[in-house]
């Protein structure tokens, strides 16, 4: 196997009385896409920070590429931050080029390149314009061009989708893809777990500052084992009420996903369904999501219902 | 290692270049300079435009000796003061003259004493002023210099001696206190004092306003976000450096404008200021000051700026909104403010023991130290120790600073308190 992007070792951090980030370890396999999901609070960002170097762990050690000194492997690292900004009072294409040379280019190619993605974007007519006159959607699309300009290998996102505008968001996540195809590593942080379960080819779930779970998602859905059965229905659902059969239910409004006790038969509970003379619509075994997975793990490990912060894992 | 690494320079680059363009750097760089050389002129235009309409003054002498009188009426025309006697007045009470006064054509009567030629030790008698409207201080120096000159040639012509030219013999000639230095070269005191000052008080300006600009750019980074993608990008010691080098270059620029205006500006009028100096007994060429003496002054100034911006930049750190930056700075202000205050005294009495001990103790030498040397011959040892000092402190400051910003630029909210910043500074 080649040289992990990312590797993390025994990673701890407090902030005073509050542990941050406990006992992590991380592999971001060299060209993948690997999403760390988990609830605002978990200790995303803190772990952000401590694989690009901002703030040191308290212990545990870190390496990129292969390097424990990260500051070697800035200009191969493009990394947009949950909170974002820009100097208002500079014009665009000069904050192209400033954050083009702080991470590592010439000013020449900085400038030619800001040029180019300027023109990607559609905002080549508004290069010399101040940033505080951009609207909101040009400024966000600065800030991400700000990010890749420098063609970086690998690409740390901290919720990168989240408050963006709508029209921008299909517009980064094909640059960041095409970045990836060619052979760039993509991490991204994202609370909505919905969108790491359709981007990524990896997870990591962090909850209460400690790792719930990680691998390839298919291994992951795997080792989870049992399936689920999504059942959309009309009437009765009394069905459901069966000690007995069902382990748990899941209610998403349009269907439902059941989860049976091991040994249970799916057919049993259609028999049911039937007898009570529910009508069903649907009725399909499915592989368990992410967040059923998740919250399972989570509930698994202990961790009270703040740690797992259903509003934030369910909002989607 | 060389600390200006590209990244640093780019941050210079910016921080330069974003304050240079504004409105603020353009009117304070050239509107001062405009505002001083306005100044010059209206001044100037002003003192012609007196000196053109300059009014003669009528003055009546009144002497009831009637041996001065001449001679007084005599030396006050030689100065352009319309004097002359009015002898029907002698006898006159000072109620008579009074009341002369308004009816007459003169500006002022003169009335000497009785006594104004023998002047006893003792209960001498007045020369007194009669005047309507306000004396002019000319008018009154004209007088007193006249009775001098006049009583002079009136006791010498009593004596025997006639037409003699008070003036000559009154003439002394100018005193200038010189310095002899090591180098055997004299010195004007006066001169360097007030050169001494206006460093210190330049110096001190640029201390508070660039300091102020050191925390308002640091907060700006904090308040827009844009602080995190900066320390994923290069290592929180560069952008402070770059900050502070970058904040320092425009004060260097307007400076440099300064200069610049204030050196042509003497080119133009160096004919006029250079024989005005002269006629007041002072030679130019005495000003020269020492190479050596210049570069002490500079590396004093560079180096204070460095230990104070380091200090402006760690408070800075430690907070994330402007309201807060009067109060974090205020300890590093106070550090600025008590040797700028010590200035004026340390003018005064450069060797004085304190004077020497805030020369040298670092966070006061900056200012005091540039002061003794251009007003006094400071030992080596003195100077040599206060350097070392100072560079001791920088490199102490810019440590202690960059790692309060290492952990500080990432906090937001609440003011971190003194306990918290110095678990940042041992911690990192």
């Amino acid at each position: 196997m080649s040289t992990p992007a990312i590797a993390l070792r025994g990673i701890q951090k407090r902030f005073g009385k509050k542990t941050a980030v406990r006992d992590l370890d991380l592999v971001v396999p060299e060209g993948s896409i690997y999403g760390l999901i988990g609830p605002n609070g978990a200790g995303k960002t803190t772990s952000i920070r401590i694989m690009l170097d901002i703030i040191g762990p308290d212990s545990g050690t870190v390496e990129v590429f292969g390097s424990g000194d990260v500051e070697s492997q800035r200009g191969r690292i493009g990394y947009l931050p949950e909170e974002r900004g820009l100097y208002a009072k500079m014009t665009v294409i000069e904050h192209l080029i400033f954050f083009g040379q702080l991470r590592g280019m010439k000013r020449a190619d900085a400038r030619a390149e800001a040029l180019r993605g300027l023109d990607e974007v559609g905002l080549t007519d508004r290069k010399e314009d101040k940033v505080e006159a951009l609207s909101k959607g040009m400024a966000q699309k600065i800030q991400f061009l700000a990010t890749i300009l420098h063609k970086p290998d690998l690409l740390v996102l901290d919720e990168p989708f989240s408050g963006l505008d709508p029209l921008n968001v299909d517009l980064f996540k094909g640059m960041v893809l095409e970045r990836q195809r060619q052979g760039a590593t993509l991490l991204f942080s994202t609370h909505l777990i919905e969108d790491a379960e359709r981007l990524c080819e990896y997870v990591c779930m962090i909850a209460g500052a400690s790792k719930v779970l990680d691998g390839r998602i298919g291994e992951v859905k795997a080792a989870a084992g049992r399936e689920e059965i999504a059942i959309s229905y009309e009437g009765d659902g009394g069905f459901l009420d069966s000690p007995g059969l069902v382990d748990r239910v899941a209610d998403h409004g349009q269907y439902v996903e059941v989860r049976l006790r091991p040994g249970g038969d799916p057919q049993e509970l259609l028999r049911l369904a039937v007898e009570r003379g529910t009508r069903i619509s649907r009725f399909e075994l499915v592989e368990p999501s992410l967040r059923e997975i998740f919250i399972e793990k989570a509930t698994e490990a202990g961790l009270s219902p703040e740690d797992v912060s259903e509003d934030d894992v369910i909002a989607a | 290692m060389n600390p200006f690494t590209p990244k640093v320079r780019a941050v210079m680059r910016r921080e330069f270049m974003q304050r240079v363009k504004t409105k603020w750097f353009l009117i304070t760089t050239l509107g001062l300079p405009v505002l001083m050389v306005g100044m010059f002129v209206l001044v100037g235009l002003f003192i012609a435009s007196s000196q053109d309409q300059e009014e003669t003054v009528s003055v009546g002498v009144i002497d009831p000796t009637g041996r001065v009188a001449d001679f007084l009426v005599e030396e006050l025309l030689a100065d352009s003061v319309l004097a002359s006697r009015v002898a029907e007045l002698d006898g006159a009470t000072e109620q008579e003259v009074r009341a002369a006064l308004g009816d007459s054509d003169y500006d002022h009567f003169f009335r000497l004493p009785e006594d104004v030629v023998d002047a006893p030790a003792r209960d001498r008698g007045q020369a007194r002023i009669f005047a309507t409207n306000n004396v002019l201080p000319t008018t009154e120096a004209d007088l007193r210099n006249g009775l001098r000159r006049a009583l002079l040639r009136a006791r010498l012509s009593e004596s025997g001696l006639e037409n003699v030219d008070a003036e000559q013999l009154l003439r002394t000639t100018p005193i200038g206190v010189v310095n002899v230095t090591d180098t055997g070269a004299g010195r004007s005191q006066d001169i360097f004092q007030a050169i001494s000052f206006a460093i210190a008080f330049l110096f001190y300006m640029v201390l508070l306003i660039y300091g102020q600009m050191i925390i308002r750019s640091i907060i700006e980074e904090k308040a827009s976000d844009i602080v995190e993608v900066m320390v994923s990008s290069l290592r929180p010691w560069e952008l402070m450096l770059g900050k502070i080098i970058g904040v320092g270059a425009v004060g260097i620029a307007q400076i440099g404008v300064w200069a610049l205006v204030l050196t042509v500006a003497t080119v133009f009028g160096l004919g006029t200021a250079a024989t005005s100096l002269a006629e007041l007994g002072i030679d130019v060429t005495a000003f020269a000051i020492p190479w050596g003496t210049v570069g002490a002054v500079l590396a004093f100034l560079v180096l204070g700026y460095l230990l104070y911006a380091g200090m402006f930049a760690g408070a800075g750190a430690t907070i994330s909104n402007e309201t807060d930056a009067q109060q974090v700075a205020f300890p590093v202000t106070m550090l600025i403010i008590v040797p700028f205050i010590a200035v004026q005294g340390v003018i005064g009495s450069p060797n004085a023991p304190w004077a020497v001990v805030m020369s040298i103790v670092p966070f006061f030498s900056p200012l005091v130290m540039p002061s003794r040397l251009l007003v006094t011959n400071v030992p080596l040892w003195q100077s040599a120790l206060s350097l070392a000092m100072l560079a001791a402190f920088v490199l102490l400051a810019a440590w202690i600073a960059g790692r309060i910003y290492r952990v500080g630029v990432l906090m937001k909210g609440q003011r971190a308190n003194l306990p918290e910043v110095i678990r940042w500074v041992r911690h990192g």
